[in-house]
């Protein structure tokens, strides 16, 4: 195979001295699928961004079809036919499909009048092209996310880009989208498509890629063919050490009950159901894990418990006491508490570091608060903040930096260490390690695992089922708004968890 | 019948300006700018207009002095609030009082006068009459015999709901608004859309201003734009910035206006003047409650 894309000696250095590329070098094939794995701050996406032309790199140059090519901006690498999809996605929400794939590349009558019917004819036939299951007339509102994320692809296609760079491209997605995204992405490169994809999932990017390039903290440490690599010798290369994966809990017996639902049901403003008479209940010293296909009820017993929906009926006792209506700072007293969504439930992104560290804190701990809780003590805010960056192993510049300008690995780690800290008896983690690479993955589940060795209760929701084996003491499976089953995971395997994700119940042997 | 007629001109005399000036503020709208400088815009044009119809003695000089005044202002806005990344609101607000004081000191440097200045040599911009329709009773009067700025600004709405609606143009226009990031990744410069959609802005907001000083009157007076800037921009706010929503808003205060000339017969015009503007209040807190149950649903 020719290589399309040769990226040599390249180095990228974030001022004051955070080397972020060093010395990369790395081929691309055409038509190959390949795979940029490594933890968060690699340098995977400052390497991918410098090819497109976000980010010019400090040294090095880039060949492009035997050429040498410097992009000063997205626009000359989709010219040149490099296009990429971002993590989040960047549509036009009030637009329909067509006009966001024609935008900027618009066909038009008269120097100025918009061709619609001509660009939707257009749009719609690339959508068959490459057989796209998409409604060109549909708003972008409206549509799913993983059919956002074609609308993306498609807008590369009608640009005519030969090489696409995918920013993680499954982190978006629910578990049944991605086999229907790889069987695209796999069409396209049967296609003659060069496709980049950017992943910290092992198992997807064994499954995908043809071949697989791994950073570790700003350099190269090799590229492989996907065929010979496996999924315990890649996680050692990206992190340089070996990871478990087996269970890593001790023997320990549980305690009395911190934590229940009883008889939960919240019907929503349109009238489905969503939550049937759930009860659950999580004993000091324990980790329950939820399992469940998403939108089968998860999030909003999240919201029930959290107090953001008010439940159609039944009530939660946390710590011996009723909490189903109590204000927000008398659930926090008893309840630490970790949203799936990071930037808006998590944390203030705009706000500082510090400022983000002591949310809830400032208002239960009164060292960090004079003059009755009307001044804040920032002294002791940074002191505090510099206890959590230490403990849960934060890379950071200062406190004084936007959270936003965390790596995603590392907000994390401060909204969880945020939350721990708030020492509450119950802890609830909703997918707790979603979008996180390998080692914070195994940093977090230690971190889960000390606080049950606290005899702390955790009720930890995850759609993904290794972790769930990993560190639940039961498994409850939530199925259309149900509890399916209620398991203790040594008595349980894949399968069957698996089954009753999908049937809601358990099958006839 | 003359009543009515002539509070029918009346409501479209005094729409005229706000309707020029909305729709410029509709541009920027649609843009995602929050531009509260129409107001300055509008003066400086008047100002402007007023001058070059002066100094020529043509209107259509007028009116180029007075579209180019207010591009000038509208360039001030793009310096401080695209090129330089300022607040937009603080940008508004600075360029609205510049425009005060600049419009005012030029007047007294130049023409040596305090508060107004009028003079023969100023030439109007003229009335239109269209043959035939001009003969028919009622209909006629209004229809034919307006001001040219009316016209223009007849046609103005036309031409900005094509623009915005119908146009490559308009679509990237909206895009700017809705996503900025999403129009910035396709390849088109956010900013350099904001950029035009000012320039229009500036434009409108001129003729604007000219029908104030060669139009509705021939003089310039200082201040004469008299918060009918603010007007547009709660008109554009609204109606979301929809062009023909405007004339529809603009024509409603028109006939506030028209109304409290009207009433000026039984009460004292320090309380009739204030009807435009009482409407305008009105508008808004219906606007926003309407707005607040839709939320809830």
């Amino acid at each position: 195979m020719t290589d399309i894309i040769e990226m040599s000696r390249i180095f990228k250095i974030f001022p004051p001295s955070l080397v972020a590329l060093d010395d990369v070098s790395v081929a691309f094939s055409k038509g190959e699928i390949h795979a940029i794995v490594g933890e968060n701050g690699a340098g995977k996406s400052t390497l991918m961004k410098i090819l497109y032309g976000m980010q010019p790199a400090d040294s090095g140059e880039i060949l492009y079809n035997g050429k040498k090519v410097k992009f000063s901006d997205p626009g000359e690498a989709i010219q040149a036919g490099i296009g990429m999809v971002h993590q989040e996605i960047m549509l036009v929400p009030q637009y329909t499909v067509w006009e966001n794939v024609v935008l900027g590349y618009e066909p038009v009558k008269f120097g100025i009048h918009l061709d619609a019917k001509k660009a939707r004819e257009l749009v719609k036939q690339k959508i068959e092209e490459f057989s796209f299951n998409l409604n060109p007339d549909a708003k972008v509102e409206d549509i799913s996310v993983a059919a956002r994320q074609k609308v993306e692809i498609l807008k590369l296609l009608f640009r005519n880009v030969s090489v696409l760079i995918m920013d993680e491209p499954t982190s978006v997605l629910t578990p049944q989208e991605i086999p229907q995204l790889f069987g695209e992405l796999k069409r396209l490169r049967d296609n003659g498509h060069t496709i980049l994809f950017i992943s910290h999932h092992l198992e997807e990017v064994l499954e995908l890629s043809d071949r697989i390039t791994v950073l570790r903290k700003g350099k190269k440490v090799g590229t492989i063919e996907a065929v010979e690599a496996t999924k315990a010798g890649l996680a050692q290369m990206m992190v340089g050490r070996e990871v478990i994966f087996e269970s890593i809990r001790k023997d320990q017996s549980a305690g009395e009950v911190l934590f229940e639902t009883i008889g939960l049901n919240y019907t929503d403003p349109d009238k489905r159901p969503r939550l049937k008479d759930v009860n659950i209940q999580v004993r000091a010293g324990e980790i329950v894990g939820v399992a469940g296909v998403e939108g089968n009820g998860q999030l909003e017993m999240v919201n029930v418990i959290m107090g953001l929906i008010e439940p159609s009926s039944g009530s939660i006792k946390a710590v011996g006491e009723d909490i189903t209506r109590k204000p927000i700072l008398e659930k926090r007293k008893r309840v630490a508490f970790v949203p799936q969504d990071r930037g808006n439930m998590g944390a203030s992104v705009a706000a500082n570091i510090t400022e983000n560290v002591i949310m809830t804190h400032h208002r239960l701990d009164k060292r960090f608060t004079s003059w009755a809780g009307r001044i804040l003590d920032f002294k002791q805010a940074s002191s505090f903040t510099d206890e959590v960056r230490k403990k849960f192993d934060v890379q950071m510049s200062s406190g004084e930096a936007v959270f936003k300008s965390l790596s995603g690995g590392n907000q994390q780690k401060v909204i969880l260490g945020r939350e721990l800290l708030l020492e509450a008896p119950f802890i609830l983690l909703d997918q707790p390690t979603r979008g996180l690479d390998v080692g914070s993955i195994e940093y977090v589940h230690q971190q889960i695992i000390d606080m049950r060795a606290q005899m702390r209760g955790i009720l930890m929701i995850s759609a993904d089922l290794e972790e769930l084996f990993r560190l639940s003491d039961r498994i409850v499976v939530m199925h259309k708004g149900k509890v399916v089953a209620n398991l203790a995971t040594d008595n349980t395997n894949v399968t069957e968890v698996g089954y009753l994700m999908l049937e809601g119940a358990a099958y006839e042997a | 019948m003359n009543i009515i007629t002539g509070l029918i001109n009346g409501m479209i005399t005094s729409a005229t300006p706000i309707l020029l000036a909305a729709l410029g503020g509709s541009l920027t709208y649609y843009a995602g700018i929050f531009n509260i400088a129409m107001e300055g815009m509008m003066l400086s044009g008047a100002f402007f207009g007023m001058l070059g119809s002066y100094y020529f003695h043509s209107w259509p000089m007028g009116i180029l002095f007075a579209i180019l005044g207010a591009i000038l202002m509208a360039l001030i806005f793009i310096l401080f609030a695209v090129v330089l990344k300022m607040d937009e609101f603080i940008t508004g607000i600075g360029l609205n009082l510049f425009s005060v004081g600049v419009t005012t000191y030029m007047l007294r440097q130049i023409f040596k006068v305090k508060g107004a200045f009028a003079s023969p040599e100023i030439v109007p911009i003229p009335k239109i009459d269209i043959p035939w329709i001009k003969d028919i009773p009622v209909v006629g009067e209004i229809i034919s015999g307006q001001n040219l700025i009316v016209y223009i600004a007849l046609l103005a709405t036309i031409v900005v709901s094509y623009l915005v609606f119908k146009t490559r143009f308009g679509l990237r226009l909206r895009a700017a608004g809705y996503n900025r990031t999403s129009l910035d990744t396709s390849g088109v410069s956010a900013n350099r859309i904001r950029v035009w959609s000012l320039i229009l802005c500036g434009v409108l907001c001129g003729l604007a201003g000219s029908f104030l000083s060669l139009g509705y009157v021939t003089l310039f007076s200082e201040g004469m734009s008299a918060g009918r800037g603010w007007i547009s921009l709660a008109a554009v706010i609204l109606v979301s910035g929809n062009p023909t929503g405007i004339a529809l808003i603009s024509l409603l205060f028109g006939f506030t206006d028209g109304l409290g000339l009207f009433m000026q017969r039984s009460l004292p015009s320090q309380f009739t003047s204030m009807v435009p503007y009482v409407a305008t209040l009105v508008a808004l807190f219906v606007y926003s409650v309407r707005l607040k149950k839709k939320q809830k649903i």
